[in-house]
C-alpha cells in the first residue's frame, strides 16, 4: 500500500486519520453537555445557545475558517493567549483538527439532542423512586439509552471531519505532511492537468475509510441495541 | 478588474458579455466537458495548453492577455525599505511565508522557482505556508498572520495595509502571462469582437492602470 500511493498521499490520509480522531473525540464530551443543557435546562440565552451551536451547519464553510483564523490565528483574541501559553494552532495539524471539530460540532449535537430527547424520563423518574441518585441514575439509565445517538454523532462527526474542506484550507492551510488532509491533497491535485489517478486514489481511500468506520458503528449500535432490550 | 474590462467592452460593442469567475482547473474542466463558454481567460498557461490539446480552444484564437510580476509583500512596515533577498535570508524563527500552492497554484509554482533561483528555497520551504490561492496568502499578510507572502504585483498594489517589499528579478522566474482564448473551433461573431476587443489599446490602457504589464512578442 505504501507503494501504491506517494509519499505525499500517504502522509494526507495519516493525517486525515488522525485530525477526525481526535476532532471527533474533543467535541464528544461539549456536545454532549450542549445537547443536555438544550433538552434538559432552562436558563436564560438558550436559543442563543443552540444557534450558536448549529452556525457551523449553516454558515459558507471558509467563513467559518477565516472566523477560526480571526479568532485561534496567532493575532487572534484566543490565538494570542493560547500563544503565551505555548499552543499554536494556526497551520499546524491541531488547527485542522479544531476546524474539523468546529464543522462536525453541529452534527454530534443534533444526534445526541434527538436520543436524549427520546428517553422516556419515567425510567429515570422509576430508577430514582428505588432509591438511586442523581448521578447514578445518569450513568446507568440515561448514558447507556444514549448510546445509539452516542454512534450515530460520533460516526456522522468523523465523516464530517474526514471531508472537511473549506474551513480546513482557510484555517490552517495546505502544507504536505502538516495540515494537508485527504480533501486538500485531492484539491491540489485537481489543480493540475492530468493527476486525476493520484486524486482517484485518495478519493478510494477516503470513501473506504468512512465506509469502514460507518460499518463498525453500525455493529457496535446493533450490540448496544440488543443490550438495552435485554434490560 | 475584468468586470470594468467587460462593461467597456459592451459599452463600445453594444454586445453583452456572461462573465462567470474561478480558479482555472475548475473553469477549464467544465469547459473541457463542454460547459457553454465563448471565452476563457486564465492565469494558468498549463490549463489552456490542456484545452489545446483536447481540442477545445484553437491555437490560433489564443493569446497573452497580460503580463505581470512576482512580488514580495510584508505585513512589517519596516520590511518595505528592505531587499526582498535580505528580507529572505534574516528571517526570525516564527516568520512564516504564505504562498500558493508551490504545486498546483501558478503563482506558488513560480514563487518556488524564482526562491530556488535565488538559493532560498532550502532554507524557507518548512517555513512556507501554502494556501489553496495567491490571495488568500495575500489575506494572512494582511491579517498578520504570517509575515510575508509571494504574490502577484497587481494584488500587492491591491491590498491596503500590506507592505510592498519588492519585485522578484524578472529572471528568477519563467515570463507570467495571462492567456486567453476563443473557446471552440468556431466561435461567433461576437466572440471574435471580443477576443479584438481584448487586444486593442483600449484595453491596455485599461490594463495598464490596475498594474498588469504588457505582454512582450
Amino acid at each position: 500500500m505504501q507503494n501504491w500511493l506517494s509519499p505525499m498521499e500517504w502522509q494526507a490520509v495519516l493525517i486525515s486519520a488522525k485530525v477526525a480522531f481526535w476532532a471527533t473525540l474533543a467535541i464528544t464530551p461539549m456536545a454532549f453537555l450542549t445537547a443536555y443543557a438544550l433538552v434538559r435546562w432552562e436558563f436564560p440565552g438558550k436559543t442563543i445557545l443552540n444557534g450558536l451551536a448549529h452556525l457551523p451547519l449553516i454558515l459558507p464553510p471558509v467563513v467559518t475558517g477565516y472566523m477560526l483564523l480571526l479568532l485561534f490565528g496567532t493575532q487572534g483574541f484566543i490565538g494570542g493567549w493560547l500563544q503565551d501559553i505555548g499552543i499554536v494552532l494556526a497551520f499546524r495539524w491541531t488547527g485542522a483538527a479544531v476546524a474539523a471539530g468546529v464543522m462536525a460540532f453541529p452534527l454530534m449535537v443534533r444526534a445526541l439532542r434527538l436520543s436524549l430527547e427520546a428517553i422516556d424520563i419515567r425510567l429515570e423518574q422509576a430508577a430514582a423512586t428505588l432509591g438511586a441518585s442523581p448521578i447514578w441514575v445518569f450513568a446507568t439509565v440515561t448514558v447507556p439509552l444514549m448510546i445509539p445517538g452516542l454512534l450515530t454523532g460520533t460516526i456522522l462527526s468523523f465523516a464530517k471531519a474526514l471531508g472537511e474542506f473549506g474551513a480546513t484550507i482557510t484555517f490552517a492551510a495546505n502544507i504536505p505532511g502538516q495540515t494537508q488532509t485527504i480533501p486538500s491533497a485531492i484539491y491540489a491535485l485537481l489543480q493540475v492537468p492530468g493527476q486525476e489517478d493520484a486524486a482517484a486514489r485518495l478519493v478510494v481511500i477516503s470513501v473506504s475509510i468512512a465506509l469502514a468506520a460507518l460499518f463498525l458503528s453500525e455493529a457496535l449500535a446493533r450490540r448496544a441495541h440488543k443490550r438495552l432490550e435485554g434490560l | 478588474m475584468f468586470d470594468t474590462l467587460v462593461q467597456d467592452f459592451e459599452a463600445e460593442t453594444g454586445h453583452s458579455a456572461q462573465v462567470n469567475f474561478a480558479g482555472s482547473a475548475l473553469l477549464a474542466r467544465q469547459i473541457e466537458l463542454g460547459a457553454p463558454v465563448d471565452v476563457f481567460v486564465s492565469a494558468n498557461q498549463q490549463w489552456m495548453d490542456h484545452l489545446e490539446a483536447v481540442g477545445r480552444v484553437d491555437s490560433a484564437n489564443r493569446f497573452p492577455l497580460a503580463g505581470n510580476r512576482l512580488a514580495l509583500v510584508s505585513s512589517f512596515p519596516e520590511d518595505k525599505s528592505r531587499e526582498v533577498e535580505t528580507v529572505l535570508s534574516s528571517l526570525e524563527a516564527a516568520d512564516r511565508v504564505a504562498m500558493g500552492l508551490v504545486a498546483a497554484v501558478p503563482a506558488g509554482q513560480y514563487g518556488k522557482v524564482a526562491l530556488e533561483y535565488l538559493g532560498l528555497w532550502g532554507d524557507l520551504r518548512d517555513r512556507v505556508v501554502q494556501m489553496d490561492n495567491v490571495r488568500a496568502a495575500l489575506t494572512l499578510v494582511h491579517l498578520g498572520e504570517t509575515r510575508l507572502a509571494v504574490v502577484y504585483e497587481t494584488d500587492a498594489e491591491s491590498q491596503p495595509d500590506v507592505f510592498l517589499v519588492g519585485l522578484f528579478p524578472p529572471e528568477s522566474h519563467p515570463r507570467i502571462e495571462y492567456p486567453a482564448a476563443a473557446v471552440g473551433q468556431s466561435p461567433t461573431k461576437a466572440t471574435l469582437d471580443f477576443i479584438v476587443f481584448l487586444q486593442s489599446d483600449a484595453t491596455k490602457s485599461r490594463l495598464e492602470q490596475f498594474g498588469f504589464g504588457p505582454v512582450k512578442p
